[in-house]
C-alpha cells in the first residue's frame, strides 16, 4: 500500500540554519500521525515543502505516492490543510471565506462545511478581524476538513482552541480516520498527541529523533526506582551497573532512572537493608522532554 | 477554478478601487469644465512656451490652450498615469509578496491549481481594475466634448488604452519583483524606481538633447509621451506595451514558480 507521507533525506536551509536535515519519515495511511517538536523544530518547514509551498534543497518526498515538485496540483486536490497561524481576510466572513474556498476547490455542495461549521460552533458571520484566534481557528478547521479529503494536513490544529472544542477535534480527527483518512498533524501538545495519536515522530532542530507508536515509545520510556533504606548508602553504589543513572540521592533515599536490566538493581537495593522500593515509567511528558533537551542526533531505525 | 482567485482580490479591493475611480472621475470632470476658460488663453501660451523644461516636464507639447495641450499637460501626461501607477504598483506588490507577508497567500497556493494560473489570475484582477479606471477617465474626457474639447474619440480611447497598458506593463513588473525576492518593500521600490525613472526620461526627452536617445527605453514614450493624445497611439506603440507586458508576465510567472512560500 503507498504510503500517505514518505520522505528520504528531506534537507531545507535558510542561510545557515538547517531547518530540516536529512528527514526520514514514513505516514502509513489511515492513521494518525503526530509530528511533534519545540517551536522552530521544523515541523511547518517540512509540511510546506510536502505541500510544494517551499523547494527542498535535497532528498525526496511523496505525498500520496505523488512528487510535491511535480504533481502538486493533484496532491492539492486530493488533501486538507490548515496552515499554521492561519491568516484570514480581514474584511471577509467565515461564511464568505467558506464559501470561496468550497469554489476555488471545486467542491459541490455546501452541507459539509455547514455540519462542520455547527460541530465547531463557529462564528460565520463576522469579518474576520473581529474574530478571536480561536474562532479563526475553527474556520481554518471547516475549509481543511470540508473537502472530505484523503490525507489532512494540519499545522497546529488546536492552537487558540478550548478544551471543549479540542475534544471535539480530537472526536473529528477520529471520525474521519475510521472512514480511511490520514491525519498528520504537527503539534508540540503532549497531552493531545497522547490521546490521539496513532503515531509519533519527534523531530528537534530539523532531524527525526524517533518514531515510533505511542505504546511503545511508552514502553521504551525509562523506568524511575525509588528506594528508602533503614540507613544512609553512598550515592557511587550502583556506579557499576549499565544503564542506571541516579537522579537523586538524599541520604537514605536514592531515585534511579534505569533504561538496563532491572535484576541487578534490584540485587543491590535489596543488599542494603531498603525501607521501600518503588518503580514506575517514566511519563511520555517527561520522555519528551528528555527528546527535547537532548543533542539532537538522528534516530538509527524507522519503525512503521 | 475559473476566475475564484481574480475575483477574490477584486471583491476584497473593491472600496479602494471605488475611491480611486471615483477621485479621478472627479478631477477629470473638473478638468475638462475648465477647459473653455482657458481656450483663448493666449498668455498661457507664452508661458509655457517661454520655458520649454517646464513645459516638458508638465507633458505639454503645442500650445496648452489646445484640447490636446490641454488634456495631456493636466491628465494624461502626469495625473492620469500617476493615479493609474498607484493602483497597478499597489496590488502588483501586494498580490504576491505581500499577501505571503501577511499569510493569505498559503490558502491561495494550496487550492489545487497551478501557479502560473496563480499569477494569470492576478493579472487579471490587476488588469480589470486598471481597466475601470481607464475606461472612468475615457467617459469623462469623452463627456468634456460637450465643454469645447475637439480630441476625437478614437485619440481619447486609445490613449486611454494605452495608460491602462503602461499602468499594467509597471504592475506586471512590480509582481515579477515581489515574486523573485518575496518583499512588498521590494517590489514597490523596484517599480516605482523604474516608472520614475520611465517619466523623468519621457517627460525631459523633448527639452534635453542627451536625454533623448534613452526615451525609447521608456514607457511614458510609448503610451502618452509622443503626442499620442493628438496623432493616437501606432501600432508600434501597442506593440511595444503589449510585448513588454507579456515579458513582464512571464518574469512573474518563472519568478513564482521558484518562490518559496511562508
Amino acid at each position: 500500500m503507498t504510503a500517505a507521507i514518505e520522505t528520504a533525506g528531506l534537507s531545507k536551509s535558510y542561510g545557515p540554519t538547517h531547518a530540516v536535515a536529512g528527514l526520514d519519515l514514513v505516514v502509513e495511511p489511515g492513521q494518525v500521525f503526530a509530528f511533534l517538536g519545540p517551536n522552530g523544530a521544523g515541523k511547518t518547514t517540512t509540511i510546506r515543502m510536502l505541500l510544494a509551498l517551499q523547494r527542498p534543497d535535497s532528498g525526496r518526498a511523496a505525498v500520496l505516492g505523488l512528487d510535491p515538485g511535480r504533481d502538486s496540483t493533484a496532491i492539492h486536490r486530493r488533501i486538507g490543510y490548515l496552515p499554521g497561524d492561519l491568516a484570514l481576510y480581514p474584511r471577509m466572513t467565515g461564511r464568505q471565506h467558506i464559501s470561496w474556498y468550497a469554489r476555488a476547490r471545486g467542491l459541490g455542495g455546501l452541507s459539509e462545511a455547514r455540519a462542520l461549521a455547527e460541530r465547531f460552533d463557529a462564528v460565520l458571520d463576522r469579518p474576520a478581524r473581529e474574530l478571536s484566534t480561536g474562532n479563526r481557528q475553527k474556520i481554518g478547521l471547516v475549509m481543511a476538513f470540508m473537502s472530505q479529503p484523503e490525507l489532512l494536513i494540519l499545522d497546529e490544529p488546536t492552537s487558540g482552541l478550548d478544551p471543549l472544542m479540542r475534544s471535539e477535534f480530537a472526536r473529528l480527527a477520529r471520525e474521519v480516520v475510521a472512514q480511511g483518512t490520514t491525519v498528520f498533524w504537527s503539534s508540540h501538545e503532549l497531552d493531545e498527541v497522547q490521546r490521539l495519536a496513532d503515531r509519533v515522530a519527534i523531530i528537534k532542530q530539523g532531524r527525526l529523533l524517533t518514531t515510533q507508536t505511542i505504546e511503545s515509545l511508552r514502553e521504551s520510556a525509562p523506568l524511575t526506582v525509588q528506594a528508602r533504606f533503614t540507613r544512609p548508602i553512598a550515592s557511587d553504589l550502583f556506579a557499576g551497573l549499565d544503564g542506571v543513572s541516579v537522579t537523586s540521592c538524599d541520604g537514605t533515599a536514592v531515585q534511579l532512572e534505569v533504561t538496563g536490566a532491572i535484576g541487578p538493581v534490584l540485587g543491590v537495593i535489596a543488599g542494603q537493608d531498603p525501607v521501600d522500593v518503588t518503580s514506575r515509567h517514566a511519563d511520555l511528558d517527561e520522555l519528551f522532554l528528555a527528546y527535547y533537551r537532548e543533542p539532537a542526533t538522528p534516530e538509527s531505525s524507522h519503525a512503521r | 477554478m475559473h476566475a475564484d482567485i481574480a475575483r477574490l482580490d477584486i471583491t476584497n479591493r473593491r472600496r479602494s478601487l471605488i475611491g480611486y475611480c471615483l477621485g479621478m472621475a472627479v478631477y477629470a470632470l473638473v478638468v475638462v469644465a475648465m477647459y473653455p476658460a482657458f481656450k483663448t488663453s493666449t498668455s498661457l501660451d507664452k508661458l509655457i512656451q517661454s520655458d520649454s523644461t517646464a513645459a516638458a516636464l508638465l507633458g505639454v507639447t503645442g500650445r496648452i490652450s489646445s484640447s490636446g495641450g490641454w488634456l495631456n499637460g493636466n491628465i494624461y501626461a502626469n495625473f492620469f498615469p500617476l493615479i493609474m501607477l498607484l493602483l497597478t504598483i499597489g496590488y502588483g506588490a501586494a498580490c504576491l509578496a505581500g499577501q505571503d507577508e501577511d499569510g493569505t497567500l498559503s490558502l491561495v497556493a494550496a487550492l489545487p491549481v497551478r501557479r502560473a494560473i496563480i499569477v494569470a489570475q492576478k493579472a487579471v484582477a490587476m488588469a480589470a481594475q486598471a481597466a475601470l479606471l481607464a475606461v472612468t477617465v475615457a467617459v469623462l474626457v469623452v463627456i468634456g466634448r460637450s465643454f469645447q474639447l475637439d480630441t476625437t474619440v478614437a485619440n481619447v480611447a486609445s490613449t486611454s488604452a494605452a495608460v491602462f497598458l503602461m499602468g499594467l506593463n509597471f504592475g506586471l513588473i512590480t509582481m515579477a519583483a515581489g515574486a523573485l525576492t518575496g518583499r512588498r518593500g521590494a517590489a514597490v521600490g523596484a517599480g516605482t524606481a523604474l516608472a520614475a525613472a520611465s517619466y523623468l526620461v519621457s517627460s525631459l526627452a523633448p527639452a534635453v538633447p542627451w536625454i533623448q536617445p534613452a526615451r525609447y527605453a521608456s514607457l511614458f514614450y510609448w503610451s502618452v509621451g509622443n503626442s499620442q493624445i493628438n496623432q493616437g497611439v501606432s501600432p508600434s506603440d501597442y506593440a511595444v506595451l503589449i510585448i513588454t507586458g507579456l515579458c513582464a508576465l512571464a518574469c512573474a510567472i518563472l519568478a513564482f514558480r521558484r518562490l518559496d512560500l511562508h
